[in-house]
């Protein structure tokens, strides 16, 4: 990340352009602390209490001052400031942290604001380069000094990016920095004043795909209809459970579940009948689900606006934890459409970006579960209206099909051995079982080797490659040609016997490569040839035609 | 689209340095030598062995041996590389088999390297690397002159053109 400072000049400002972090974060950085050491100091709390006789005194202070001081350091210690050419920020003690990175390299800019910050009115800045995968973080600055600063960077980046790496099609208006009043006085980055978002031409649908002009153009917002799909996203089932795992354990250390009281719960269950508490049981935890799922969306998603302007695609959304996210458009190298299984029974897709130096993994999430032709129509205005969502894919044929059969019957078999291994070895007598459940396993594995296969191909349009895989998750991939920047051909020992390769376009952007598996060998050469014209041409020919030194 | 039925890939016009077979050969011989002497220790203090870590250690045998006696020909075969004023492109793997491709426009870094052993045998591999982190290509054993001159056509190429399509 600290590449070396080629073209550092010294700044006219006396005390060097540095500035701090906001004066708030001396009374958040505590507080926060103290909230995550809360846990922790309230296990010891209660286990030392009930483990030993008591605590001793001399820890109370170091358990709350400790805190304290730790939340402090960020502030007294992080400067940045923006220089003629590049962004800056020194931080830490102990460690001393010097980051530098030129101003063309700025890739995307992240607001993000938990309920905490909210309150304070701050707000924390990621600043995401094209260098690597860790970004800047600035946690935090004021609501206005983090807009300015992210449009001062994002117009910075816009007018030193020139060069063969720009889009023609979408280039940003580079001398446009003042779409959106850069002023001080803007209390929420959420809610651009009035006038600035002149959407008068644009219908009241979330979406439309006129050229591209440097007013801000509204690409989508939340459609409140839109909450029928929460429940058939299963993420957020993940964090429900594993928040209540995390209770049961507080539980289990609080001594809330004792024998006794399960023992009671028991006898007052058995009370009943079985099957009319398992329907009941069964209907609440469904009950419970939608309701968690619907406000989980709506509190994530609440006044989701997409917005492309200058050059940019800015996505904001959250109720109580608010956050934005800016990419830089000629940065966006492709989109990424899954479709989870639930979600597609019901027609929903989400939709995510791909591209350098954004969210996890260089892949930012645009829009939530939403219908499917909305996430299209999205992701095609952002593929300058490329057909590459729509375009029927390709098959690998029936030596592929065979492949996904096998691999999968390879690695249920595999799991199989691994998870019954050791209860046979102990348990001989428990074979009828094991038996049983390989049966179940073969059947699945027949079951997903299908999906697989079905939702296996691949497409080349004029202007991107598209990918589509997965069993569950059916995800398409679609990749400007432009950012391909390398391939990779990997054939397996039965892959070569099968004539089949794994085809790897490596990229800059998102997960850095876009994979199309089991695909014909002769099949990926072609396509691989045609998506880069020139880039393999010296070496395709007929198979025979070999030349050696 | 329509795909010719018999394209393909030709493989690169170069083959690696005739001394990395003799370097692969070494070196598996030196990871067997340890397997035996680990091996040989544990069985002294501990033994007799079930049957499964006899199998297991059979079966890491064999596999030693077979990259001792089969492996360094069938790889030496099958590495191969190339270096275009467009493009570097390399096949490597004896059981599989990796084909990479990078312009060299959006080459990023060009490394070589030495291993001590290596040095023994005076060869030297180049890693040239581009934006992405799944596309580093990889040219193992060149022979030491070799790599050099490759180095400088890489490096006088990649610092001609610019742009990394980050």
């Amino acid at each position: 990340m600290s590449e070396p400072p080629g073209d550092l000049q010294p700044v006219a400002q006396p005390d060097g352009g540095w500035q701090r972090l906001d004066a708030r974060m001396l009374l958040v950085g505590p507080v926060r602390t103290l909230w995550q050491l809360l846990l922790p100091a309230l296990v010891t709390l209660f286990g030392i209490g009930r483990a030993t006789s008591d605590m001793p005194n001399w820890l109370i202070p170091i358990v709350l001052l400790g805190p304290i001081a730790l939340g402090t350091l960020p502030w007294l210690t992080t400067r940045y400031r923006i220089t003629e050419s590049q962004f800056e920020k020194h931080s830490g003690l102990l460690n001393k942290q010097r980051l530098v990175a030129p101003l063309d390299r700025v890739r995307s800019v992240d607001l993000e604001a938990s309920v905490l910050h909210r309150v304070m009115g701050l707000t924390k800045v990621q600043v995401g380069t094209g260098v690597d995968s860790t970004r800047i973080v600035l946690d935090s600055l004021s609501h206005s000094q983090a807009e300015q600063l992210r449009l001062t960077l994002l117009a910075a980046s816009a007018r030193r990016t020139t060069g063969p790496t720009t889009q023609s099609a979408t280039a940003p208006g580079a001398e446009q920095p003042g779409a959106e009043q850069p002023g001080a006085e803007q209390p929420d980055p959420r809610q651009p004043a009035a006038p600035e978002v002149a959407l008068g031409g644009v219908p009241t649908a979330p979406f439309s795909v006129p050229p591209t002009t440097s007013s801000p153009q509204l690409l989508a917002t939340l459609d409140w209809s839109w909450l029928r799909f929460a429940p058939f996203s299963l993420t957020r089932l993940a964090v429900v459970l594993g928040a209540i795992g995390a209770f049961l354990q507080l539980g289990d250390n609080l001594r809330l579940i004792t024998q006794d009281r399960v023992g009671a719960a028991l006898h007052w269950v058995i009370g009943f009948a079985i099957p009319v508490l398992l329907v009941v049981g069964s209907v609440a935890a469904l009950a419970g689900w939608v309701v968690l799922a619907m406000a989980g969306y709506a509190l994530q998603w609440w006044d989701l606006r997409l917005v492309r302007e200058a050059g940019t695609v800015r996505m904001t959304a959250g109720l109580l934890a608010t956050r934005s996210t800016t990419v830089e458009e000629s940065r966006i190298r492709g989109v990424q459409l899954s479709e989870p299984l639930l979600l597609r029974m019901v027609k929903g897709a989400e939709l995510a970006a791909l591209a350098t130096g954004v969210g996890s993994g260089g892949v930012s999430k645009l829009l939530p579960p939403c219908p499917r032709s909305v996430a299209e129509q999205v992701g095609q205005s952002l593929l300058d209206a490329g057909p590459a969502l729509r375009i029927p894919v390709i098959g690998h044929g029936p030596r592929a099909r065979r492949r996904c059969h096998v691999q999968a019957q390879l690695r249920g078999l595999l799991l199989t051995a691994v998870l019954l291994a050791a209860p046979l070895y102990l348990n001989p007598q428990w074979w009828r079982w094991g038996a049983a459940a390989y049966a179940l396993v073969i059947v699945a594995a027949v079951i997903a080797a299908e999906l697989t296969f079905a939702n296996l191909g691949h497409a080349l349009t004029p202007r991107h490659l598209v990918s589509r895989y997965g069993a569950t998750v059916r995800t398409r991939v679609a990749l400007e040609r432009q950012g391909i920047i390398g391939w990779v051909l990997d054939q397996s020992f039965f892959q070569r016997r099968a004539g089949l390769a794994d085809l790897r376009a490596t990229t800059a952007a998102g997960a850095e490569q876009v994979v199309i598996r089991n695909v014909p060998y002769a099949v990926a050469v072609a396509l691989a040839d045609q998506a880069t014209p020139g880039m393999l041409t010296p070496w395709v020919g007929a198979p025979s035609g070999r030349h050696r030194r | 689209m329509v795909v010719p039925d018999a394209v393909a890939l030709r493989e690169p016009a170069h083959r690696v340095s005739p001394r990395a077979v003799a370097y692969w050969r070494v070196s598996s011989l030196l990871s067997l030598l340890v397997i035996v002497a680990v091996a040989t220790a544990v069985y002294l203090f501990w033994h007799p062995w079930p049957w499964y870590a006899l199998a297991g250690t059979g079966a890491l045998l064999v596999w030693e041996l077979v990259n001792l006696a089969v492996m360094p020909t069938l790889r030496y075969r099958i590495h191969r590389w190339e270096v275009t004023p467009i493009a570097i492109y390399t096949q490597s793997g004896w059981l599989n088999r990796n084909q990479r491709i990078a312009p060299l426009s959006r080459v990023q870094t060009v490394d070589t390297r030495e291993g001590a052993l290596m040095r023994l045998f005076s060869l030297s591999s180049i890693t040239v690397t581009t934006a992405s982190a799944a596309g580093p290509v990889v040219i193992d054993c060149l022979d030491r002159d070799t790599a050099r001159q490759v180095v400088a056509e890489l490096t006088e190429i990649t610092g001609a053109s610019e742009g990394d399509a980050t």
